[in-house]
């Protein structure tokens, strides 16, 4: 399942992280809005946000924010006690909390720098956006799916959002020719669509390689590397060992000669 | 931030985890993932594309001054939209991508919509308690003529109980120095804009037909999506603003305070007369016009903090100067009041003698009726056409049909709420069904009463006139009393 | 050499010497005791500064990734003596393996307090996520410390405990030693392997994709720049001298791979087109040049100098070597992700670091004043009436709190 933003569309209501907030339970009062760089910032119980930008040539553009549900995440990569993983049926990247040791690996791993942390609670929890993982194996569409009226957020299966994205841009002059989300470090669930340059709207420019990649093929190195160190030092062991006993063998030897 | 220790949860977590812990690692299962703890109303479920009757909501951008939301509170009813849409024909009017604005006329219906509580108009009590403890200023509080009909109801008071005077008194007991009558300048309002009428009907033919600017939702509805008709707009200040001119000029020069050290209060249904004062042509000489605006329910909250009963309060009467008003200016409050009132003195600029009774109680511009039609017979300006429209969904269909086939009307009366100010935005949320009804015949009763029913009879507004502004359109009214408006059309298309 | 003799407490055999130095180490200790506490029951919110945007922070990058680096000293060491067989190196094997066993137990200590759900710290144990660097590092950390302690057990049986049990041990020293080799040489790559997943988000001049092999290389270079350290504060303390060729010759090794290390560097430099960041002059640029510079270049240029015959010259390569490995570990958590957020350990946060490390040090001074570390041997020959039992080592240690 797949998420395609329309952002021309989008009127910047915030119904959508409303029903993120309605639907996941989370408390907007805890903490006051977040704003970095004078936009509105995820936090532990803002799953979702919508940012605003004003842009070069003088509009106002809505940018809905939240997981981009990687097709290769990195966080659930860099789970080393399988707390987030990637959900096979729906696609949705999933944060399991009794499994988390708390070691916050995803959040420096994650390009996006998506999930946040629960600073203020004794026993914090990982937070990012699940999407509504137990609404889309019920066939439901997430909950900011559902809320927005403008049809800025469309959801369904992720080749024909993308077909579709492309038919949009196609048919628009308006729109930039791009899909932000469909390679980008190896595609994501979440797809864009703009008429403004990707760049002007805080989207990070990655590459389009997973950053998985890196720490799996180091990881495939290395048994093999760690296997062959062994082997080595057991022959080194072994070799000096038998450099020993010669020497001791000869040093007896020597020492009955001398007798 | 709240601090969630509590030695139970620690142990509970403590505790519980390892044998939570080993059953969840012995079952070979992850537990539940996190969220989906919530709850969401019904038409939210299913496919994201299913129709629903209503859902979502609309968008308020953070710096709007009249009206603001707390997403706490927001349960995604989609009765903002409905009000927004359907009322107002605001939401959706325009086209996507956006341009460089959230549109908002200000109105305010949406607030009375939400039945969460989670839009609110922007509020000023704090302000306004501030400046009344400020010994340095000069606090004047104004009201307008629809709040008389409803503030009753928010100290559990019938449906159009009438507590204009005790208002007054309520508002002295408070602690503003001045109470004035925004019905007086409502009939400065008529003054002016009756003889602008007779001008345009005679001089500029252009500039007919003749659309009244007293409502600043509709006035800014007409900069977003009809820029074309903006010279049709009166260029007369609405009677708020021609009060707070009046006041930081004639009545502090005549007062010998200095206008910088006044501080303009206005009780208004209204929340988009908030937008309204901080528009930029509404200054004179570098001052504000008006300073801070309550709306009816802000007035009930203020009034309550400050430990004062409306039931128990005494009467008060206005304070002079420009206290003094008539029934014209009382029917300001309702649709179709303006027209009629206007009618009233431009009959009597016409021909030099006061309107005959049916005009006094103008039958066909009163009630609920989306567009009422009108024609008064004027003696010397001959047959005038009237239109009278409330609600701006309304508004817009039918602009759109001048638009197209062009006016039969040579005055149309717009008022972006439904029943006009009696319905605005600022006023207490009710449920009964024919509140409206209820604030409107409380109204036109008033009216009834008045010993005086036409603007031109006010011995203060001709007083002001021989003192000050000279005559209706002289160069000082036109200074004071006439402002111009701003193009708003691209920053929606 | 003069040693100043400080009091020294005897009980049930074990020597307990008092100095104010370490009267205010036992301070710090408590302090830091308090804290954990607090740390334990309220989360991290009064303790330390971490936020969304420096999710990693002083116990991460100080206490974890310096402290792994820095004991990096104990294999390097175990290295050359037990399989290079320098056997003139064998005087410092014991000092090396005991500062890496505290460092790793240490290390494990600041990260049990850096995780949020630390009840859950079992969990990798069970719930494999086998394509985490980290699920590597963890678990390699835990064998290693492990093998460390079987390792120094051999030590401690010297005095305590049944002779039976240390011939044990002896027996199975030498596949200990294998096995404690190939476990810190994976965890040491691993930690720069960590960094592999953050190529978005490091600055460029620190990612590389031979970041394990840099973590490896720098690990084996400054385990014998902090060998050369300990030895010399040992000296001090002592008055242990150890033989100025033997120091030479274990640092030279490392000064080899540290000369890898730089063009490798530089080899990166090129490959990647990496060039215009280096003299861009921003805060990472210019970190960068610091970081090579004095943790690299200048200890180079000290080895192949005649300087190097110098104590203090020797020592210099020492201290700048271990100072640029923290800088360089320091620079790949904060400064390469500097955009994402500034970042000010907590008061806390430097209570808990500085705590744990005078923990480290009254340790070692205890073990090295009753054991036969650094080659005092008095401490095995002083004759126990009671050493038949560990029961005494745990008995007389917690009476040590009570100084």
């Amino acid at each position: 399942m797949a998420v395609l933003v329309d952002i021309t569309k989008c009127i910047g209501c915030e119904g959508c992280s409303v029903a993120c907030k309605m639907y996941n339970g989370l408390d907007f009062k805890a903490k006051p809005r977040n704003i970095k760089d004078g936009h509105l910032e995820l936090d532990d119980n803002r799953w979702t946000v919508i940012q605003e930008f004003h842009t070069a040539n003088d509009s106002l553009r809505f940018v809905k924010k939240q997981c981009l549900h990687c097709l290769e995440p990195a966080c659930a990569s860099a789970c080393f006690s399988k707390a987030i993983q990637k959900d096979e049926k729906t696609g949705a990247v999933v944060y399991y909390p009794d499994l988390c040791v708390g070691c916050r690996y995803c959040m420096v791993a994650c390009p996006y720098s998506i999930p946040k942390y629960q600073w203020n609670e004794q026993f914090p929890q990982v937070a990012k956006c699940q999407m509504c993982e137990a609404r889309l194996s019920k066939g439901d569409a997430p909950a900011c799916v559902s809320a927005c009226t403008t049809g800025a957020l469309i959801s369904g299966d992720r080749d024909e959002l993308i077909k579709k994205a492309h038919e949009i841009i196609a048919s628009d002059s308006r729109y930039v020719n791009h899909v932000y989300g469909e390679h980008e470090v190896g595609g994501s669930e979440w797809l864009y669509i703009s008429d403004v340059p990707f760049e002007e709207l805080g989207f990070k420019q990655v590459s389009d390689t997973p950053v998985t990649n890196y720490s799996k093929s180091y990881l495939s190195k290395v048994p093999f590397f760690a296997a062959g160190w062994a082997l080595f030092l057991a022959g080194l062991t072994y070799y000096n060992h038998r450099v020993e006993k010669n020497k001791k063998n000869q040093d007896d030897e020597n020492k009955d000669k001398e007798d | 931030m709240t601090n969630k220790i509590s030695r139970r949860k620690f142990l509970k977590v403590v505790a519980g985890s390892g044998v939570v812990g080993f059953g969840v690692m012995a079952a070979g299962c992850k537990g539940d993932p996190s969220g989906a703890q919530g709850w969401i109303p019904d038409q939210y479920q299913g496919k994201g594309d299913f129709p629903v009757n209503l859902k979502g909501r609309v968008a308020i951008s953070q710096d709007n001054p009249s009206i603001e939301r707390d997403d706490e509170k927001c349960i995604l009813c989609g009765q903002c939209v409905e009000a927004c849409k359907n009322v107002m024909g605001v939401y959706g009017n325009y086209p996507l991508p956006l341009k460089n604005e959230v549109a908002c006329v200000g109105c305010g219906q949406c607030t009375i919509a939400c039945p969460s509580g989670a839009i609110t108009e922007k509020r000023n009590i704090q302000d306004v308690l501030a400046a009344i403890d400020d010994d340095s200023k000069h606090v004047v509080v104004q009201t307008a003529p629809a709040t008389k009909v409803s503030l009753g109801e928010e100290f559990g008071m019938e449906p159009g109980a009438s507590v204009g005077k005790k208002m007054v008194g309520a508002l002295k007991e408070a602690g503003f120095d001045a109470v004035f009558d925004t019905c007086f300048s409502a009939d400065l309002t008529i003054m002016e804009e009756a003889s602008e009428f007779v001008h345009r009907l005679t001089k500029a033919k252009d500039e007919i037909p003749h659309l009244t600017s007293c409502c600043p939702g509709w006035v800014k509805y007409c900069e977003y999506f009809y820029p074309e008709l903006m010279h049709n707009l009166s260029t007369c200040k609405s009677p708020q603003n021609m009060m707070g001119a009046t006041i930081k000029s004639f009545y502090a020069e005549k007062k010998g305070i200095k206008p910088e050290n006044i501080i303009n209060v206005s009780i208004m249904p209204c929340t988009a007369k908030k937008f309204e004062v901080g528009r930029e042509e509404l200054q004179v000489d570098d001052q504000r016009d008006m300073d801070y605006v309550l709306t009816t329910r802000e007035l009930a909250v203020l009034l309550k903090h400050k430990g004062i009963d409306l039931n128990t309060v005494a009467e008060s009467e206005y304070d002079s100067v420009l206290g003094e008003s008539t029934g014209a200016g009382k029917i300001f409050g309702a649709t179709g009041g303006v027209t009629e009132a206007a009618v009233r003195t431009a009959y009597y600029f016409a021909t030099g003698s006061n309107p005959p009774a049916d005009l006094l109680s103008w039958q066909p511009v009163r009630g609920m009726k989306a567009v009422k039609e009108a024609n008064a017979t004027i003696p010397g300006v001959g047959t005038v056409n009237i239109a009278v429209c409330h609600g701006l969904e309304n508004a817009r269909q039918l602009l759109n049909g001048i638009k197209e086939h062009g006016s039969k009307w040579q005055f149309i009366e717009f008022m972006a709420c439904p029943g006009g100010c009696i319905g605005g935005g600022g006023q207490p949320k009710s449920s009964v069904a024919d509140i409206k009804q209820k604030r409107i015949a409380a109204i036109y009763k008033e009216d009834n009463s008045s010993a005086k029913r036409c603007s031109h009879d006010n011995t203060e507004i001709q007083s002001i006139y021989k003192e000050f502004y000279g005559k209706p359109l002289s160069e000082k009214a036109e200074k004071y009393l006439h402002t111009s408006f701003v193009n708003r059309h691209d920053r929606l298309f | 050499m003069k040693v100043k003799v400080y009091k020294c407490f005897r009980i049930l055999g074990w020597d307990f010497t008092i100095t104010p130095t370490r009267f205010v180490l036992t301070g710090l200790v408590a302090l830091m005791a308090a804290t954990v506490l607090l740390r334990l029951l309220t989360g991290f919110q009064f303790v330390t500064n971490l936020t969304d945007e420096t999710p990693w922070g002083m116990w991460i990058a100080f206490d974890v990734m310096c402290g792994v680096a820095l004991a990096g000293g104990g294999y390097s060491t175990a290295l050359l003596v037990h399989m290079f067989r320098y056997k003139q190196c064998e005087v410092v094997a014991r000092g090396a393996l005991l500062t890496s066993l505290l460092g790793y137990i240490l290390v494990m200590a600041g990260l049990f307090l850096d995780i949020g759900q630390w009840f859950n710290f079992w969990r990798p144990f069970v719930s494999w996520g086998y394509t985490s660097v980290l699920f590597e590092v963890f678990w390699c950390i835990s064998m290693y410390t492990t093998i460390l302690s079987l390792e120094f057990f051999e030590i401690i049986t010297e005095r305590v405990l049944v002779k039976k049990l240390h011939r044990h041990i002896l027996k199975i020293l030498p596949v200990l030693v294998v096995i404690g080799l190939v476990f810190p040489v994976l965890h040491q790559s691993s930690l720069g392997g960590l960094f592999l997943i953050m190529k978005e988000k490091m600055f460029p001049l620190w990612w590389s994709q031979f970041l394990p092999i840099y973590f490896l290389m720098s690990s084996f270079f400054v385990g014998s720049a902090m060998v050369c350290v300990e030895t010399t504060l040992a000296r001090t303390a002592y008055g242990h001298e150890i033989p100025h060729e033997i120091m030479l010759k274990l640092t030279r090794v490392g000064a080899r791979i540290m000369l890898v290390y730089l063009l490798m560097k530089i080899y990166d430099l090129f490959s990647m087109d990496l060039w215009g960041y280096v003299f861009q002059g921003t805060l990472q640029s210019n970190m960068y040049c610091l970081e090579m510079l004095f943790g690299i270049i200048i200890p180079i240029c000290i080895i192949i100098s005649p300087l190097r015959k110098t104590r203090g010259g020797l020592l210099t390569y020492a201290w700048l070597t271990v100072l640029g490995v923290i800088f360089n570990r320091l620079n790949c958590v904060f400064t390469s992700m500097y955009e994402s957020g500034s970042y000010f350990p907590g008061i806390g946060e430097i209570i808990v670091s500085a705590g744990l490390v005078s923990l480290g040090i009254l340790i070692y001074c205890f073990l090295v004043e009753n054991f036969n570390i650094i080659g005092n041997a008095r401490a095995v020959q002083v004759k126990i009436d009671k050493d038949k039992d560990i029961k005494n080592l745990i008995w007389a240690l917690l009476r040590t709190k009570r100084h």
